[in-house]
Parts: structure tokens; C-alpha cells; sequence
């Protein structure tokens, strides 16, 4: 593995656990980070959040990783899945 | 229609089409909830109507089934892909035992399935039917005189999949049919739709061989209980024991990248495509791979599929791939005539390697 690929793919997986963990911590999700896919619905289907959930993911995400979502347009399309989630975190890293 | 022209139906307009390839039975009996519970792989905690989504192992922890449950009163309806009503039963049979009262009552020959799919797919529906269906939930279904309505689809669009008895079924095609032209719509083939469920990251039976695959490789494992036994769960303690090795990926390419093809790393095999498709909606291919479990994250541009003459890149992505525009269509605001789409992102957001 290339040094930069093994960069980028350490600094997605801190950042993937991270989400992983506030996800069973803050909003309460009765299964272990690991169990967590990637790619999972987060919500209806998947892991079942709604919409109260998707108001205290915005601020845990703002509170946690610095990503503001609120008022932002087009949210829903950067919490459809962990992964879009990483997307975004890494997204404002590379800015900041 | 052309496939352009069917992936324009769904993706931004309506679409119709037939769902002879879904199984459709009702479970009942005292014992029915129990019998469901040994052969279903998820938890099945699911009010009366509404759906949930699970799965149907094998003694390998392999998909075989791709099903919606749905309890309705005294019994409970299945909605499945993958295996047959005789499969079910059999299955039924073979894990429930013959101690359990449950009877499997096949609703394929008095019903048909037909389905709507696009950002509109609520319009046409609310005048076919009658407009409360706007409000209906997703995974939730209710019952009118001639059939059962329920929310669903695996197209990241608004979906609903109609059971009409048959008797009333070829005059609510052309109706539907009728409707959809009217918004721009068509009839579309179940290639397309497969085409949008693998853009939108769905779990399908026919998205290539799932052979040595379990839940845990396909990133599946919101569908499978950690509580319960049921087929396949020793495999899959197993699979989890030995820690995991591989995980399905989704990508994009610019280039014809195939199903079966291998893909390398910068310097050794990373993987192989399970899934791939032309998608009118990116201008490349959309797929799915197998990666090493070290590697398969989105966002990596250093894979390929070696070729004789240039090697042919592929690009990780998280999916879904698309912006759907039923993210932007609200039923209660909106119509397919009125609606100003002029400002609309991209459906496609990323671009290709």
C-alpha cells in the first residue's frame, strides 16, 4: 500500500469509528460500533433512526466533529448513511 | 422505451412495471409469528401495518431470500424475492416443525404485483387511488377494495408496489399506465430498476452471485439479530469469530468495467467487481465490488482492472450515488407540472476517474 492510500484510508477509519461510537453512545443504538456498516440506511430502513434522532445527530455532529449542518442546504444528503457522514467530516478537514 | 429513456422515467419522473419475479404469501395461524421468527434472520419487532425488511439465510449465512414482513391483524403477509412460495413453505416446514400451526396461503394467483417508482410516483398513485396516499409512511401499507398498497421500492424514489386482484388488474395497468404517460413516464424493465437499486445501494438477489457472502460482507448486518437463532447464524458467529475479511464496496468508472472483473491495487489485488452497470445518470459504470476489508472505503482512486491496452480505473464511492430528486419533491407542495426544477443539483454530484 501506497503512503498516501495507508494515510487516507487511517485517517477515514479513525474518523469512521468516531462516528461509529457517537452513533451508539448519543443516539442510543443498542449494538456494538463494529456491527455499524458503513454503508447502512441510518435512516427508516437500517438503523431505524427518525427524525427526533435526526435533529440530535445535526447537533452531535456540530458538537462532536465541528460539522454544521443545520440550516445547510440539502442535509438529507449528507445523512443517508455513515459513510456520507465521513464524507462530509472529511470534507471540512480538507478545507480547515 | 430505450434504457435512457426507462432511467429517466424513474429517476425523474414515474414509472411502471410488472412484479411477476415477487413472491406473495400470507402466513397465518397460532403459531405464525413464531414460525416467521425461525426462519427470518432479523429481529421482528414490527407493528401492524408497517413493513420490515429482513433476509432469508442459508446454513452458510448466504442471502437466499430478500423479504418484507408485514403484520396485518391476525396474520402477516411476505413480500420475497430470491426463492419460490414452495421454497417458503418448505423452509416453514423444515426449521418451524410440524408442531407449530401455521398456514401459508399463496396470493400470487388471485393477486398481481405492480409497482411506481420516481419522485412522482406519488402523484400518479394519489389520483389512481385516492390522495392519502401521499401521507402513507414509508415500509407501511394499507388495504382498498381491490388490493393492498404498500410504501416501499428500492430505488431511492418514492416506490409503491400495488397487489390488485387479478380480476382488476389489466384495467389498472392501463389506468397506471395511462397516469405515467401523462407525467412523462413509462413502463420500465426490471434491469432498470435493478440498475437504480444498485446506484442506491440496495441489497438485491440478482446483483450478482453472493456465494461465500454473508450479511457481514454485504453490509447487511442491520438485517441479521444478534439475539436469536435462525438459519445461518453459526456461520455468520463464525465469519465474526475469524474477524472479517473482505467488504462489499461501491464505485464508479468511466470505462466498460464488468461483472467478474478482478481489481488491483498499486501493488497487489485488492478485490473483485461483483456488480456493474452503464448508469445514464453518472455517464460511466456504477458497481460494486469486493475489497479487501484494509481497503474498501470510499473516496480511493488507486484501483483498477488491468487491461492488455490501458488499465481501466475505478473510483471508490459511498453510496448512494445519487441525489435523488425525491429528496427534493414534496407531495404536499409539489406537482410533476409545476414543479421548478431549473435550480436542482446534479443528480450525479462526483465525477469520474
Amino acid at each position: 500500500m501506497t503512503t498516501d492510500l495507508y494515510d487516507y484510508v487511517s485517517t477515514r477509519e479513525a474518523i469512521l469509528d468516531r462516528v461509529r461510537r457517537m452513533l451508539r453512545d448519543a443516539m442510543k443504538l443498542r449494538i456494538e460500533p463494529e456491527a455499524i456498516d458503513p454503508d447502512a440506511p441510518l435512516f427508516g430502513t437500517g438503523l431505524g433512526m427518525d427524525s427526533v434522532d435526526a435533529i440530535e445527530l445535526v447537533v452531535q455532529l456540530d458538537t462532536v466533529f465541528g460539522l454544521t449542518l443545520a440550516g445547510s442546504p440539502h442535509v438529507s444528503s449528507k445523512l443517508r448513511t455513515v459513510n456520507t457522514i465521513v464524507d462530509a467530516i472529511m470534507e471540512i478537514s480538507d478545507e480547515s | 422505451m430505450s434504457l435512457e429513456d426507462e432511467y429517466r422515467s424513474v429517476r425523474h419522473r414515474a414509472a411502471l412495471s410488472r412484479m411477476d419475479h415477487v413472491g406473495l404469501v400470507r402466513l397465518s395461524g397460532d403459531d405464525m409469528t413464531e414460525a416467521l421468527d425461525t426462519v427470518c434472520s432479523g429481529d421482528l419487532w414490527v407493528r401492524d401495518g408497517r413493513m420490515l425488511q429482513t433476509l432469508i439465510l442459508d446454513e452458510q449465512g448466504q442471502p437466499v431470500a430478500d423479504v418484507y414482513v408485514c403484520p396485518d391483524d391476525d396474520a402477516c403477509i411476505l413480500m420475497f424475492e430470491g426463492i419460490t412460495t414452495e421454497e417458503i413453505s418448505a423452509l416453514l416446514a423444515r426449521y418451524a416443525g410440524p408442531e407449530l400451526a401455521v398456514q401459508v396461503e399463496d396470493l400470487r394467483p388471485a393477486y398481481e404485483l405492480i409497482s411506481l417508482h420516481g419522485p412522482y410516483a406519488w402523484e400518479v398513485l394519489s389520483k389512481w387511488l385516492t390522495p392519502d396516499v401521499i401521507g402513507l409512511p414509508y415500509l407501511s401499507f394499507y388495504h382498498f377494495d381491490r388490493g393492498t398498497c404498500f410504501r416501499a421500492g428500492k430505488t431511492g424514489e418514492y416506490g409503491y408496489d400495488v397487489a390488485i386482484r387479478t380480476e382488476h388488474a389489466e384495467q389498472a395497468w392501463g389506468e397506471l399506465l395511462n397516469l405515467v404517460e401523462g407525467l412523462g413516464g413509462g413502463e420500465v424493465s426490471l434491469g432498470t430498476l435493478d440498475l437504480c437499486a444498485l446506484e442506491n445501494g440496495f441489497f438485491s438477489v440478482r446483483h450478482g452471485p453472493v456465494e461465500g457472502l454473508t450479511p457481514l460482507e454485504l453490509q447487511l448486518q442491520w438485517r441479521v439479530s444478534a439475539r436469536k437463532r435462525f438459519p445461518g447464524a453459526t456461520a455468520i458467529q463464525e465469519r465474526r469469530a475469524q474477524g472479517m475479511n473482505r467488504r462489499l464496496t461501491h464505485f464508479v468508472a468511466r470505462e466498460s468495467v464488468k461483472t467478474g472483473d478482478p481489481l488491483h491495487g498499486p501493488d497487489a489485488p485488492v478485490g473483485r467487481v461483483t456488480a456493474a452497470a452503464y448508469s445514464p445518470g453518472l455517464g460511466g459504470v456504477a458497481g460494486m465490488a469486493l475489497l479487501d476489508v484494509s481497503v474498501a472505503h470510499p473516496g480511493i482512486d488507486a484501483f483498477f482492472v488491468p487491461a492488455p491496452e490501458a488499465n481501466r480505473p475505478i473510483r471508490t464511492v459511498s453510496s448512494p450515488l445519487l441525489f435523488n430528486r425525491s429528496l427534493l419533491v414534496d407531495p404536499h407542495r409539489h406537482s410533476c407540472a409545476t414543479r421548478d426544477a431549473s435550480n436542482d443539483p446534479p443528480l450525479w454530484q462526483g465525477s469520474l476517474p
